[in-house]
């Protein structure tokens, strides 16, 4: 029985192991492919961005874009734009996505639904809508950054329910609010201390997510005449060919970094970073 | 007077009524089982008195103070949980400590207490490791000790050890059961296992649809189960359908055979009564006096380790009997007619 038994645990092992060479050489086809699909533009453009000078392939169109007073200012004006999005879109969405975990789990369609919205109403009509909504007494708010910012949180709004969603499903929240309210803690304590420690990879993910949309986003910003650097890498592109190229790739680099860097930042501000995984 | 009171505790969920006018006295220093199948009301219950639900009428009592309106961070009450439920986030000493610190204890303080726990359930050496990084005994271990650090007047455990495997179940049951008389600590501890309720209890309250069947020791549940239902439940049972013969002198025949239970029986004679008998109390007939004696066909014979269960065929019932093993026994043969003993006093007559 014991000799049977090992049979069937050898025959078990070299089962995978005998079809795990194709299937490890189809997933790095895959991957290549995936990879040249995003990178090959990427690279394009690159070169594209070095012949700013005929003939010789050159950083001139950087140099460009550099000396343009307008580059930094519009990109610290998104940046600024994208900081407060995150921190005003998590602070609207974790407690309401912890409340319908625990208290209302049937409000989950409704809230789904409306986090459809973004998607099937074009931001040319939001923005519409709030430029009429907002533009006289008594919420006189177009000029104020706040519109731009509330739009932006509509439009990152699905993207940051749907991260903290897969977070909080990814830890047992009940079990742990209650664990920790057993324990004597309260709601304060619960949140600060249990819950958002634990869904930390979640909230890294949309704060990225939410990143990148407002940094480029060009619509909103334009429609409320704000200096914003997607409006400015579109105008750059109207009226000029390399320094485009450039931008996008400095954009490109810029975005990364900012995202690193938050990631960093998130890790200093988690204490001493031993735990990684929300998942469990 | 009891340390832990339920008076008339009720709890609907809609139309459903989880748990029916449940009145419970626990008394100081007391583990209490709840024991029932699923949707009994028995988790219900310890939810309620840990705060988790507010009771539909009824009061809850901790130390003569009413608890029902007391939010669950302030009722003084631990929990051990399923599935661990340990903060993911913490390691083994940080989860320990939680409860001190949230409630503001110096931090001298809280080392020791942290290091005085994970001597109670022997795991100093792995005070620095996460929850992903132990088994689930040691989760489970640890989450006990969480429970304990605060001090709580009362400890609740809600299916503590149905996520382990059996021998780490039997091992880390008898330590719960050591480290709660060490402490001296009020204890509810719900199961569906009743060999954990019976191996680990002062009392067992055995509930179904929401209502306390029987309440008592281990001993008295086991051996004078109150209704069927818990007769059934509580260990292996033989139930035979029986016939009335002489009512006064407590006679009755199974399958045409006569026997005798220990003490006279309501009820007209040739009426039909269920018999039940626990299977450790018959054994291979050996003509001693007094015994009852039934004979049948064998027809199985189980190998259980330490005991073996013989399956015989009386009539229309089927009546099973362990015997210890032992390597000199002799068997019967399966197919062969076997008689089998039983004292009177074996005799349970269910309604």
């Amino acid at each position: 029985m014991i000799v049977a038994r090992n049979c069937a645990r050898s025959r078990n092992s070299a089962g995978p192991r005998n079809s795990a060479g194709p299937r490890k050489v189809w997933s790095w086809l895959w991957l290549v492919l995936g990879s040249l699909y995003f990178l090959v533009p990427l690279l394009a453009t690159f070169f594209f961005s070095l012949r700013g000078k005929k003939g010789v392939l050159s950083l001139v169109a950087y140099a460009h874009v550099f000396k343009d007073p307008q580059f930094l200012t519009t990109f610290t004006f998104s940046l600024e734009m994208a900081v407060l999005t995150i921190a005003a879109g998590l602070a609207l969405i974790i407690p309401t996505a912890i409340w319908v975990h625990l208290r209302v789990p049937r409000a989950r369609v409704l809230i789904e639904t409306f986090a459809l919205l973004p998607f099937v109403i074009p931001p040319i009509v939001l923005v519409f809508g709030l430029i009429r909504l907002f533009s006289r007494p008594p919420f006189a708010l177009v000029t104020s950054p706040a519109l731009l910012v509330a739009g932006y949180v509509v439009l990152s709004f699905p993207y940051i329910f749907r991260a903290v969603d897969a977070g909080l499903r990814a830890i047992d929240l009940r079990v742990l609010t209650e664990a920790a309210q057993s324990l004597g803690a309260g709601w304060g304590t619960t949140f600060f201390r249990v819950v958002l420690p634990n869904i930390r990879v979640a909230l890294l993910s949309a704060a990225f997510l939410t990143f990148s949309i407002v940094v480029g986003e060009l619509t909103l910003a334009v429609m409320l005449a704000w200096p914003a650097f997607g409006p400015y890498m579109a105008l750059m592109g109207r009226d000029l060919a390399y320094e485009p190229a450039a931008l996008a790739i400095v954009s490109f680099l810029l975005t990364w970094g900012s995202i690193a860097f938050m990631q960093m930042l998130s890790r200093s501000i988690a204490g001493r970073g031993s735990f990684t995984g929300g998942v469990h | 007077m009891a340390y832990v009171e339920l008076i008339d505790l009720v709890k609907h969920f809609g139309r459903h009524t989880a748990v029916d006018s449940m009145n419970l006295g626990i008394m100081e220093g007391e583990l209490v089982s709840f024991l029932g199948g699923s949707g009994c009301g028995k988790t219900t219950t310890l939810r309620m008195i840990a705060g988790f639900e507010s009771p539909t009428s009824g009061r809850i009592r901790i130390r003569d103070l009413d608890v029902v309106d007391v939010p669950p961070n302030r009722r003084g009450v631990g929990m051990v949980f399923q599935n661990y439920a340990l903060f993911p986030n913490m390691t083994a000493r940080q989860n320990i400590g939680f409860g001190l610190k949230v409630g503001g204890k110096p931090s001298a303080e809280i080392d020791r207490r942290v290091n005085e726990m994970l001597a109670l359930i022997h795991m100093e050496e792995l005070g620095s490791r996460f929850p992903h990084q132990m088994s689930g005994g040691q989760q489970q271990r640890v989450s006990l000790a969480r429970a304990l650090a605060a001090s709580p007047r009362v400890l609740l455990l809600d299916e503590p050890l149905s996520a382990l495997d059996a021998r780490i179940r039997v091992l880390l049951r008898g330590e719960i059961r050591a480290i709660q008389r060490q402490l001296g600590i009020t204890t509810i501890y719900v199961t569906h296992d009743q060999e954990e309720a019976l191996s680990i209890s002062d009392r067992i309250v055995v509930m179904r649809d929401g209502k306390i069947e029987q309440l008592g020791t281990p001993f008295e549940i086991y051996n004078r189960p109150a209704t069927a239902f818990v007769a059934s439940f509580i260990g292996s049972l033989n139930l035979l359908s029986a016939v009335v013969v002489e009512p006064d002198a407590g006679t009755l025949a199974v399958d045409g055979q006569r026997i005798a239970a220990a003490a006279p029986i309501q009820g007209a004679a040739g009426r039909m009564v269920r018999l039940s008998l626990r299977p450790e109390m018959i054994s291979l007939a050996n003509g001693s006096a007094g015994n009852n004696h039934l004979t049948g066909t064998l027809s199985n014979v189980v190998f259980l380790g330490s005991i073996v269960r013989l399956v015989l065929r009386i009539g229309g019932n089927e009546l099973f009997l362990d015997t210890f093993n032992n390597p000199h026994l002799a068997l019967p043969a399966i197919g062969a007619r076997v008689t089998a003993g039983f004292p009177p006093e074996a005799c349970i007559l269910l309604e």
